[in-house]
């Protein structure tokens, strides 16, 4: 029995360790660097909250959290829905052939990186020569600037962002409604349930846990936008889509300010905290059904 | 009944949809093949003149050490995906088979960190990395990238349904404990190690922020790195950064077209990872 404990112990050592390494001890790191500025000479001096009050009280970083919040807003949604909708016609496809075909086809872009990804779609949205605008032109839309104009730049960004999940969320509703048993809809015909029906008060209610978790996987991720971002339009013009965590990054590796930085850092994992705390609540309620 | 009447109407909206969503990788392709005349051309023009035309990736591979980066990326990401299989079937099974002080704590612990979003750390980690004099080498790089919580977390589910009775069985026989974990554990859960070491290998190779962190030397660019580098100009020229993108996703979508089903499996086993 003994050696068992050992043995166990032993296995799951390296993982322990390793992630208290990389992750524990620099998560502790920045909740303590947050606390301290670094002054020319590489020292560090304790400053209390200055620098939360500084950071907190700057209007740059509210513009950040503005507009995260607001690619958030813009991608969340759509991709949940359309995801949720693809996912039910691909399901409907009689053909297991067909079905996994196409479904492979939505799933692509989840292989290709996010940078390849944004690059790509700024050539797409090129003022003169992308083919965006070429097709508009064609229904007599004026040329737009789509990552150079304050109001387009971020529901563009969005649009980028919708593309690269779109799969992923896709497979998961997928792979839900497959688990559903058919007797469930067949019980449902007998009794004269319309097919909308069927979806309402079968489908959607069975489906529900992944629609949570989706959502707030989405979340999390749009919270952390950085590489469409970084690889396209730098979080311009004139800042319409500085991100937090673009913010973060630029402050501290392109003007050094650690300490800024740590409170960013701090301030993001709280806010993520938060969602995840909100996740359980949510999880929670769905075991009552 | 309404299923079958309205049956074409839905395959035909699915197959317009996923036409969609392949067009920006079509267009992707097609630019890379086209010359700058031909890419500014009007009335817009699809398809290039000449198929073959293969300038665009010689002059990336001219303009740049693309080669090199492809190298670093491979030798990058499978090393993270090989350490990360080890690693993560290890902690798989002692955390499934085994009860031991802290073993709650510890698998707590280390799926709490999901919740740690990766630049709350990353401020941390580049001085602990600088100190260490790791900045600039394939070790620095890889630091964080050596495991992931989603590895530990999917070996533990794989290893919790092999029958505890073959691990009773094989000690009986008198095997060691790492014999029982490499003779009767890991052949039973090859399919899912095979899933983690494709998603980790992809999930390494698109990685942008801590190489973008970490990275100095042209030399140790990655591909992503090598990607955003053919963009900080003030013209940008899509005929060779589509080229670029394009060798930078082809290796992944090769693994990729070849492995999906394990890929999908691990999607859907966890939706983990944002």
């Amino acid at each position: 029995m003994d050696r068992q404990r050992r043995a166990g112990l032993l296995f799951v050592l390296p993982a322990v360790v390793y992630f208290g390494g990389v992750f524990l001890v620099p998560l502790v790191e920045s909740v303590i660097g947050s606390f301290y500025r670094t002054v020319p000479g590489g020292l560090s001096q304790f400053v209390g909250t200055r620098l939360y009050v500084k950071v907190l009280t700057d209007p740059t970083f509210w513009q950040a959290v503005g507009n995260t919040l607001s690619l958030l807003v813009m991608s969340v949604p759509v991709t949940v829905v359309v995801a949720l909708a693809v996912a039910l016609g691909l399901h409907r496809l009689r053909s297991l052939e067909a079905r996994s075909a196409w479904a492979a086809m939505y799933f692509l872009p989840f292989s290709v990186s996010l940078v390849a990804a944004a690059l790509v779609w700024q050539w797409i949205y090129d003022p003169v020569y992308g083919v965006l605008n070429h097709a508009l032109a064609g229904l007599g839309v004026p040329p737009l600037k789509w990552l150079q104009s304050l109001d387009l730049v971020r529901p563009s960004l969005a649009a980028v962002n919708v593309w690269a999940r779109l799969g992923f969320d896709t497979m998961i509703f997928l792979a839900a409604l497959q688990a559903i048993p058919a007797e469930y809809y067949e019980a449902a015909a007998i009794d004269g349930a319309s097919a909308w029906q069927a979806l309402r008060r079968i489908t959607l209610p069975l489906l529900n846990p992944q629609i949570v978790m989706v959502a707030i996987l989405e979340l999390i991720f749009n919270f952390k936008i950085f590489d469409t971002v970084y690889a396209t339009t730098q979080g311009g013009p004139a800042g319409a889509s500085q991100t937090v965590i673009m913010l973060l990054y630029d402050t501290a590796f392109k003007y050094f300010r650690l300490g800024d930085a740590s409170v960013m850092a701090v301030f993001v994992f709280v806010s993520l905290l938060l969602v995840t705390l909100l996740q359980w609540r949510l999880f929670r309620r769905q075991v009552e059904y | 009944m309404k299923t079958a009447r309205f049956g074409w109407l839905t395959a035909a909206l699915v197959a317009a949809g996923a036409l969609c969503v392949v067009f920006p990788l079509f267009w992707m392709a097609v630019t890379s093949l086209k010359t700058v005349p031909e890419i500014q051309r009007l009335p817009l023009q699809v398809f290039p003149d000449r198929w073959s035309n293969l300038d665009n990736y010689r002059e990336v591979f001219q303009r740049q050490p693309f080669g090199r980066f492809l190298l670093n990326s491979a030798l990058v990401a499978s090393v993270a995906a090989l350490s990360s299989a080890v690693v993560s079937s290890l902690a798989g099974y002692g955390f499934a088979k085994f009860r031991f002080p802290g073993h709650a704590v510890f698998f707590f612990g280390i799926v709490g960190i999901l919740m740690v979003p990766f630049q709350s750390v990353v401020v941390p980690l580049y001085l602990w990395i600088n100190r260490l004099g790791l900045l600039d080498t394939y070790p620095g790089i890889l630091a964080p990238d050596l495991v992931s919580v989603f590895g530990v977390f999917l070996m533990r589910q794989a290893i919790e349904v092999v029958p505890s009775d073959y691990v009773d069985a094989a000690r009986i026989d008198g095997a060691s404990e790492f014999g029982i974990f490499w003779r009767v554990i890991l052949p039973a859960v090859k399919p899912a190690i095979a899933t983690l070491v494709i998603v980790k290998f992809m999930w390494t190779w698109n990685e942008l922020f801590w190489p973008l962190v970490v990275v100095n030397s042209p030399t140790m660019k990655v591909v992503t790195l090598g990607l955003v580098s053919f963009t900080n100009m003030y013209f940008i020229e899509y005929n060779l950064v589509t080229a670029a993108a394009v060798v930078s996703v082809l290796p992944i979508l090769a693994v990729f077209l070849a492995c999906q089903k394990w890929i999908v499996r691990g999607v859907v086993m966890s939706g983990l990872k944002g």
